[in-house]
């Protein structure tokens, strides 16, 4: 444990200013790209078992070979003796890059106005160079997928790789229309509406879906004719969902509302995933009949009822899993997404066990999205998102040595890193006067 | 049941007497209107009377002269000038005595607030903090929600000025002829509760509480720098606020707290405040309080509880086949409602002698949510005692009311069966020695179908409950031909009295009458669409305002027009 | 006639007790755990002997006395209960947010012990919880130190009652906000602020000088002088300046930190902690010197300007810089883990196991003055203590049982799902709160923004 914390640190202290340029102290540390040989690691591949002392070349982007005894005298060999790899988790509903400080509206762009929007794309809005990005980064988590807030159909999410300069070099090729699917529950403590104002609401909000979901059928059957219609971004987007070009991404949480969901879908014959899913532990064999995978979260929660058992937030994955649900795990957070691993473990203890909850954050999200081809595991020819760990991730004792995103290697630094350097050992210390 | 709007309409023998209640000033006419009483002398003869809670029921004859009781018992001798009531199949209790009501109160205007306003220190009387204010200035004796109290039996209730945290003194009123001031005492109480101000210090109940215990240790400091000032010289004059005026008998232990309390943990707030100051206090409004009782016996705190109990939709809306997991969950809500209505049989096992309060009740749910308590365990003495002598005591006027006494005020409700018993319903209610009579429902029978005639067209009295109590007028319906026409008189929404307009749309169809009529009402016209199913000269129905809701109705064909035989 | 006397006898103590409301206090013998002591290391295999709600003896092969139950905790981690050192969990009421200083408002006032957060941050191995006034106010009302003696009805149970008094204080956006923006008063900026604070203690130390004058005049003979006014605000001040009572103050920016510490010097208070901090590690050496710490979150930033330049790295910073800092929640959700909450200083600083440990069990106790009572397991202490299956430091860990002097409120095995209460005689459908607001540090505020409510959802 000491031995590793210093290597941290050395580490760290490897990327420290080296030379002095006119006028400007240090140097920064950018991400860069190369062919990268991990040397001698335990690999964790999710899906094909565990590697013991086994390397990984990493070229182009891709993950290039797995091997005992890989040679590339050209690569820069990274040591990995007594590290662990694993696949860059992938956290499945976060507001990542389209917030920087919730409380300050300038700067928050996850929802728009309109009740149906499905337009609104985030992966427009996405900020490279938010603060968070690094700051998400070095906790392992390298992929996420972005998602808009709002009304009925808020926007089309997207997934990003948390490395690059512009939207389209992030993106991780898989998007999805979102839906909140109408609720009858109470959305908070401000919620005053009466019972039956609630029940009015939810039964208009339904009607409002349907009624919405007509139009676009019409639009995607006219449209496929060839007839010349007006334009109509809403339905042309939700056309797709329809066309079986995107998937439908379902907010919905209460038990009920799960209920109707499924039997909305039902006949739709459209790509559909849950997400939130709060009490899907209640109705878990109806998801699981549905077929309907599941991306859920935040784990570390309060149960939705007074009168639940007090896990209940933490055991929901664990129990959807077990009635054959496929559950990907989400924060559902903007500036500490890096929690993910954690909320992944408490799954694990709570009943998911830690295999699976690996694949909640990894192959699960990847699956579900639609591109497992290219990430969610450590195999040849997939996407080189990699972390390199001292131990399970999932413990925050462990540290992250290294991470890989798209094939380049990412800096270890970030604000929240940067100020502890600045201030552990601050000088002057006291006031002297 | 249905009843007669005051005893102006219908009881002769009320109307006897009222010449001995206000004192008419001499202006040398006799009485060209016939209404003047020939006697205030009434006897009721051969009734089942209840005494004082707790002892059995006796047939024996009440005596009342001049408002006050003069005898009670099987062989007392009547005099001549008395009247003679026969009562046979009446029982007599006690009148009821409402431990802290708001009927016919209505809240005085909020005061405008000044130009510099600063919501952190608000002027008291915008802070809701007013002990000056008396119930007497924001009651009126003729509002309808008194006529619906009397008519459950209640004679005597404590008022409550409706405002903030510290909304004035009550007073006890009887609730008798309107004509009267009917004020027994004021002064009796200091109205206290737990609610914030709004948008302003105090503004929730943790403020409330800390500025309680300002107003008071500066009432009690303000009082000590008065002695000073008045027997030494020399001494800065203190600043006598209207709120330390006020507050002082209650600082000096003269006039108690009446400090509202829903729940256990208001309780316990209520009962910190009091060790913590030294106030007398009474506890009202308590709803939820199965967890205070050695507390609140300890404390020697008295009680008026809610008159009221919990309702069974919860409990009536439980499906049969559901999980084991809703089924706990109904368990929960079961177990909840019964200790819900079991509380006040604990009260009573515990010892502690508590009234009831009827702030924020209806007057018709009373007898019902009383008869349910006692089903629940409230013996039927303790049920009475609550209603007539422990209020009596916890108000202190035990010695003129509470029993049926002789020397006692004439304060009694008459019914047609043991007062806890499902069917018994209230015939008459004195107070004050004024009879009032009010109609006695048949039970039903059948559903209008047989022979029982169903006819629209006649007089009909009718009482409809709104949220602002209920009020009522009469329907008159005239039939020519196969055509309706008529009038409905209401009370005026512009000021006193009453208004009428004419019928529209009547419709007879089966049992079914339904008909509209406008009423003129801050210079705008609400269209009142009224329709229900008559069934043996009984109209039961609802009486709709676009935009307001519909409310209950209840109408009766005349001719059962007076109870008095 | 013998059995009936006991009978009676039982009965009558029982009620003795009732009458008294003495706080149950129990016996047990926890056997074979790994005993983290917090202040003496990790005792391996070891017992810990409680009689009457205190640990008599710590160490192996100890005998239960008869009647004393016996857990077997082999291959499990014991450790002092947890203590969070900042929440709002058990309070009806959390802001009187009406003016800019409500020293006089006691959050004893309206403890609530039905609130099922309370059990559900036993849960969590939580024992002891400052139930803090709200932030709305720069100096806000007196806070109340909880054990969480779940399933009593009386609040009194609920208090500490051998805690010392601590009051609230508010620097920044919130008191700013809703005292300068909302109602147009001071303060609005941080210099208004400190005008507060300034003008507060002065006004305080003038009140009593008048009382003190007061208080000598009025013996003497002739005496014509009358008492002031009573006034429980300044008082509560002087309070402090009499240091009776213990500042814990909301706070985020370095500068308003360091204001606040010049103001204390200046006034001559030195029980001082901070709370939130989260740019304590700028004056970590000042805080260090002066105060008696900062009780922090583990990681989060960025949900308001005031905290965007924050660090993870905060924790790790103030401990070294040798501040005493604790990890608190400030949530009822938080409050669930804050064992994981404190092993995040490993990830982000790399601190040892016992110091991680230390900020959430003696470290927050010292910070709350109750350091001789609780926050370690040692000999003569108060027995709160949570059994966790797990390291408490590891994500994987799970809590199976809580005691609070002695006596278990929390077993994972037994305890039943529905722990409410109170329940409802009168709803049909229990309610579904989707996103519980976890924070209530500004709640009770809402009536000063009706328009902008969305601003309460990340208001710390």
């Amino acid at each position: 444990m000491k031995r590793q914390v210093k290597s941290f640190f050395a580490f760290l202290l490897a990327f420290m200013p080296i030379m002095a340029m006119a006028q400007i102290d240090g140097e920064f540390i950018k991400p860069r790209s190369g062919k990268f040989l991990l040397q001698n690691a335990t690999v964790e591949t999710i899906t094909k078992g565990t590697l013991k002392n086994t390397s990984i070349l990493v070229e182009n982007g891709k993950i290039a070979q797995i091997g005992t005894s890989i040679s590339a005298p050209d690569a820069e060999v990274i040591d990995c003796s007594g590290l662990v790899i694993y696949p860059g988790m992938i956290d499945g509903g976060t507001q990542l890059g389209l917030v920087e400080v919730n409380s300050v509206p300038e700067t928050v762009d996850y929802a728009e106005i309109g009740n149906f929007t499905p337009n609104m794309q985030a992966l427009t809005a996405v900020n490279p160079n938010t603060e968070a990005v690094p700051v998400t980064r070095v906790s392992g988590v390298t992929t996420v997928m972005t998602v808009p807030q709002g009304g009925l159909f808020p926007g089309t999410a997207a997934l990003i790789n948390l490395v690059g300069y512009t939207p389209d070099q992030m993106y991780a090729g898989a998007k999805a229309v979102v839906m909140n699917f109408p609720s009858s529950a109470r959305r908070g403590r401000f919620d005053r509406r009466s019972d039956e104002d609630i029940k009015k609401d939810n039964e208009k909000a339904q009607k409002e879906a349907n009624e919405i979901w007509e139009r676009a059928k019409s639009y995607h059957e006219l449209s496929q004719k060839g007839a010349e219609l007006e334009y109509y971004p809403e339905m042309a987007q939700l056309a797709k969902v329809i066309a079986g070009e995107l998937p439908l991404m379902i907010e919905v949480n209460a038990a009920s509302d799960i209920q109707n969901a499924i039997k909305w879908v039902a006949d739709k014959n459209v790509k559909v995933i849950f997400s939130g899913v709060d009490e899907g532990w209640r109705v878990a064999d109806e998801i699981a009949k549905a077929g309907i995978p599941v991306i859920t979260g935040p784990v570390q929660d309060l149960p939705t009822r007074q009168s639940d058992r007090y896990d209940a937030a933490y055991s929901n994955a664990g129990k959807m899993a077990k009635a054959g649900v496929k559950v990907a795990i989400r924060t559902n957070e903007s500036e500490n997404v890096r929690n993910l691993p954690f909320h992944a473990a408490f799954a694990a203890a709570y009943g998911l066990g830690k295999e699976e909850a690996w694949k909640a954050v990894t192959i699960y999200p990847a699956e579900i999205l639609g591109v497992a081809d290219q990430y969610g595991s450590i195999e040849q020819g997939k996407v080189a998102n990699l972390i390199v760990a001292t131990e399970d991730p999932f413990e925050t004792r462990s540290q992250i040595m290294h991470v890989f995103i798209n094939g380049y290697r990412i800096p270890l630094s970030n604000r929240h890193i940067r100020l502890y350097q600045e201030f552990l050992e601050r000088s002057p210390n006291l006031n002297t006067h | 049941m249905n009843m007669k709007k005051t005893f102006l309409k219908a009881s002769v023998l009320g109307l006897l007497i009222t010449g001995l209640i206000s004192v008419q000033s001499l202006f040398a006419q006799s009485d060209p209107t016939g209404k003047k009483p020939v006697t205030s002398t009434y006897a009721i003869t051969n009734a089942t009377v209840f005494t004082v809670p707790g002892s059995p029921g006796t047939k024996a004859t009440v005596l009342i002269k001049d408002g006050v009781i003069t005898g009670v018992g099987s062989k007392i001798s009547l005099p001549k000038e008395a009247k003679i009531i026969s009562a046979d199949s009446l029982y007599i209790y006690p009148g009821f005595i409402d431990g802290a009501s708001q009927a016919g109160i209505t809240k005085p205007e909020d005061p405008k607030r000044p130009e510099n306003f600063v919501s952190s220190n608000p002027p008291d009387e915008i802070a809701g903090i007013t002990p000056w204010r008396s119930a007497d200035d924001q009651y009126s004796g003729s509002s309808s929600q008194v006529n619906d109290f009397r008519k459950a039996g209640f004679t005597i209730a404590q008022i409550v000025p409706e405002g903030g945290m510290i909304a004035g003194k009550a007073s006890i009123v009887v609730l008798g002829d309107e004509k009267s001031t009917n004020i027994l005492k004021n002064n009796t109480a200091l109205a206290a509760n737990f609610r914030g101000a709004r948008g302003m210090y105090p503004a929730t109940a943790v403020g409330v509480m800390a500025k309680f215990r300002d107003v008071y240790k500066n009432t009690e400091l303000t009082q000590q720098r008065s002695v000073q000032f008045t027997s030494n010289t020399g001494v800065v004059r203190p600043e006598l606020t209207p709120t330390y005026s006020a507050m002082a008998d209650v600082v000096n232990g003269q006039v108690p707290v009446l400090f509202t309390a829903e729940n256990d943990l208001e309780v316990r707030r209520a009962i910190s405040l009091q060790k913590e100051l030294g106030f007398k206090l009474i506890l009202t409004g308590l709803e939820e309080y199965d967890a205070v009782l050695d507390l609140i016996k300890s404390s020697g705190a008295k009680v008026l509880i809610q008159l009221a109990i919990p309702n069974d939709k919860a409990i009536k809306a439980q499906k049969e086949d559901v999980d084991e997991a809703t089924k706990a969950q109904y368990a929960r809500v079961k177990e909840a409602y019964d200790q819900a209505l079991a509380q006040a049989g604990k009260l009573e096992k515990a010892g502690i002698p508590f009234a009831f309060t009827t702030v924020g009740e209806k007057a018709g749910e009373i007898l019902p949510a009383l008869r349910k308590m006692v089903e629940a365990g409230l013996s039927e003495n303790a049920a009475l005692a609550a209603l007539t002598s422990n209020p009596a005591s916890i108000l202190g006027i035990s010695k003129i009311a509470g029993t049926i006494e002789s020397g006692k005020i004439a304060n009694m409700v008459l019914t047609t069966g043991p007062l806890f018993s499902e069917d018994a319903q209230i015939k008459h209610v004195i107070v004050d020695g004024l009879i009032y009579d009010y109609e006695i429902k048949e039970k039903k029978k059948g559903n209008g179908n047989g022979n029982g005639e169903v006819k629209a067209e006649g007089t009909w009295e009718y009482v409809s409950e709104t949220p602002a109590g209920s009020s009522g007028g009469t329907i008159t319906i005239n039939k020519s031909g196969s055509s309706y026409n008529g009038t409905i008189t209401y009370d005026n929404p512009g000021g006193s009295g009453s208004a009428s307009s004419p019928l529209k749309d009547i419709s007879l169809s089966g049992n079914n009458l339904s008909f509209s009529f406008d009423v003129a009402a801050g210079g705008m016209s609400l269209n009142v669409k009224v329709s229900g199913e008559i069934a043996n000269g009984t109209l039961e129905g609802s009486m709709s305002i676009a935009e307001y809701g519909s409310f209950t109705l209840t109408a009766t064909q005349s001719p059962t027009f007076t109870a008095n035989k | 006639m013998k059995k009936l006397n006991y009978f009676l006898a039982a009965l009558l103590g029982l009620s003795l007790q009732v009458a008294e409301a003495q706080t149950p206090k129990g016996s047990v013998l926890i056997k074979n755990a790994t005993v983290i002591t917090v202040t003496n290391g990790n005792l391996e295999n070891s017992d810990v002997l409680v009689q009457d709600g205190i640990i008599k003896q710590i160490g192996q092969n100890l005998n239960a006395p008869s009647g004393v139950q016996t857990i077997d905790a082999t291959g499990k981690y014991l450790m002092p209960g947890i203590i969070d050192a900042h929440s709002h969990v058990g309070l009806d009421v959390v802001n009187e947010a009406t003016s800019p200083i409500v020293a006089e408002v006691r959050m004893k006032d309206v403890v609530n012990p039905y609130e099922v957060g309370l059990y559900r941050a036993l849960a969590g191995g939580v024992t002891i919880s400052h139930a803090m006034h709200g932030s709305a106010n720069v100096v806000g009302g007196q806070n109340a130190t909880l054990k969480h003696r779940w399933g009593s009805s009386d609040p009194a149970d609920i208090i500490m009652q051998d805690a010392p008094r601590t009051i609230k204080f508010a620097l920044g956006e919130n008191p700013t906000r809703v005292h300068g923006r909302g109602n147009g008063i001071q303060p609005r900026s941080r210099m208004g602020v400190e005008a507060i604070l300034r003008n507060g203690f002065n006004e305080a130390l003038q009140y009593k000088k008048a009382w003190e004058t007061y208080n000598a005049a009025k013996s003497q003979k002739g005496n014509t002088m009358v008492a002031p006014e009573y006034d429980e605000r300044l008082q509560t001040l002087v309070d402090i300046l009499d240091g009776k009572i213990i500042i814990h103050c909301h706070s985020y920016r370095a500068d308003e930190i360091y204001m606040l510490i010049n103001v204390a010097k200046d006034f001559g208070i030195s029980k001082l902690v901070f709370q939130h901090t989260n740019e304590g590690f700028k004056v970590a050496p000042e805080i260090a010197q002066y105060t008696m710490g900062a009780s922090v979150f583990a990681d989060w930033w960025a949900y308001k300007f005031e905290v965007y330049y924050s660090t993870a790295f905060n924790a790790a910073i103030l401990q070294r810089n040798g501040a005493i800092t604790s990890i608190n929640s400030d949530s009822a959700e938080l409050i669930r883990h804050l064992y994981h909450e404190a092993a995040k200083t490993q990830r982000y600083g790399g601190l040892t196991d016992e110091e991680a440990l230390a900020m959430i069990t003696i470290n927050p106790a010292k910070q709350l003055g109750i350091d001789d009572k609780v926050g370690s397991l040692e000999v003569g202490k108060q027995a709160d203590m949570v059994i966790f299956e797990g390291h408490p430091l590891s994500s994987y860990a799970v809590p199976q049982m809580t005691f609070v002097d002695g006596i278990k409120y929390f077993d994972i095995k037994t305890d039943k799902d529905d722990q409410r209460q109170r329940v409802s005689p009168t709803e049909m459908v229990e309610e579904v709160m989707l996103t519980e607001e976890n924070h209530r540090c500004m709640q009770d505020t809402e009536f000063l923004f009706e328009t902008a409510n969305a601003l309460f959802h990340t208001n710390h």
